[in-house]
């Protein structure tokens, strides 16, 4: 099978029964904004605003790529932001303007 | 309420990352939008403080000198979680897959990262990590080995792939000697690893720790 047929029939996620390399028994400690992510998705599925199986597919639509380059967290919050868009919950523009915002409130300099 | 901090909501004195600041953009977009309330993240990170692997433990020990507990956490383990007071905050079911002689379990999420939260906490790295995910399912012998865990050939290894409605816990086999130990030394045993099936739950009599 070609390259582009495997990518066809397998979704980024989909892969149970590939060859993989050795496992590696690595940990880490979860960081706050990635226990808040956690915490926000949890809520997001308690309120039927976005169900688990929403979230791994949003993943996915991210493609093999960054799927490859973002870390767990980092996947789910850019999975985030793409299906509020959907929902017409959220827009682009508005999400650009508040992490501006938000960043700016760091770059001052000042801890909060 | 806990009087001592958990992890706060507003944190950080470091400048966050492009992600971090994305997170805490959307929820507070959400909260202005009253989409989510404040309140419910705060209270949730509780929540999922409040849950790690001592009460997977507590349920294994209590299966082991309950043999009608046992029989009810086979059965249904999340009713058998609510009686002892252990709450599922997920839409989710719960599988409780017992070792013998005979069988060993193990459980992976091939997909992503589905795993019983509720009973063991956040999940691993490794559970989370494409080796273990793709592996598990194809070569379990082979994986277990990794993890120093070698099981005999005549004993079936059954891997169970969780999913988003269905999770799974494994209760592992008591160790031999520990007969006359309470509930709650055996539950001092009982690993988050064992409860994934990739150890067995050990016990050396006489054994420094």
């Amino acid at each position: 099978m070609n390259r582009s047929e495997e990518l066809l029939k397998r979704l980024p996620n989909d892969i149970g029964g590939q060859p993989g390399a050795p496992i590696q028994r690595t940990e880490h400690q979860y960081l706050p904004w990635e226990k808040r992510c956690h915490a926000l998705a949890d809520i997001l599925d308690m309120r039927k605003i976005v169900s688990t199986e929403e979230k791994r597919r949003g993943v996915e639509s991210l493609g093999a790529e960054m799927i490859g380059k973002l870390t767990y967290y980092e996947r789910w919050v850019a999975a985030f932001a793409n299906i509020l868009f959907q929902k017409g919950i959220l827009t682009p523009g508005e999400l650009a303007v508040k992490m501006e915002e938000v960043a700016a409130r760091h770059s001052r300099g000042t801890a909060a | 309420m806990h009087p001592h901090d958990h992890t706060p909501v507003v944190a950080a004195d470091e400048a966050p990352g492009y992600y971090e600041i994305m997170e805490t953009a959307v929820r507070e977009l959400l909260v202005a939008k009253q989409v989510i309330a404040a309140g419910e993240i705060r209270r949730h990170l509780e929540v999922l403080d409040s849950r790690t692997p001592q009460l997977g433990a507590k349920l294994v020990a209590k299966a082991w000198v309950d043999p009608e507990f046992k029989k009810r956490l086979l059965a249904n383990g999340r009713t058998a979680c609510e009686e002892v007071g252990i709450s599922f905050y997920e839409n989710t079911e719960l599988t409780v897959l017992e070792n013998t002689e005979k069988v060993h379990n193990l459980i992976v999420c091939t997909l992503c990262s589905c795993y019983p939260r509720e009973v063991l906490g956040l999940p691993p790295d490794w559970y989370k990590l494409t080796p273990y995910r793709s592996r598990a399912v194809k070569e379990p012998r082979a994986v277990l080995a990794e993890f120093g865990t070698v099981i005999p050939d005549n004993v079936e290894i059954r891997v169970s792939d969780s999913t988003a409605m269905i999770r799974y816990l494994v209760l592992p086999r008591r160790p031999d000697g520990t007969e006359k130990m309470t509930e709650e030394q055996l539950a001092a045993l009982v690993t988050r690893d064992a409860m994934i099936g990739v150890v067995p739950v050990e016990f050396q009599k006489g054994r420094v720790q």
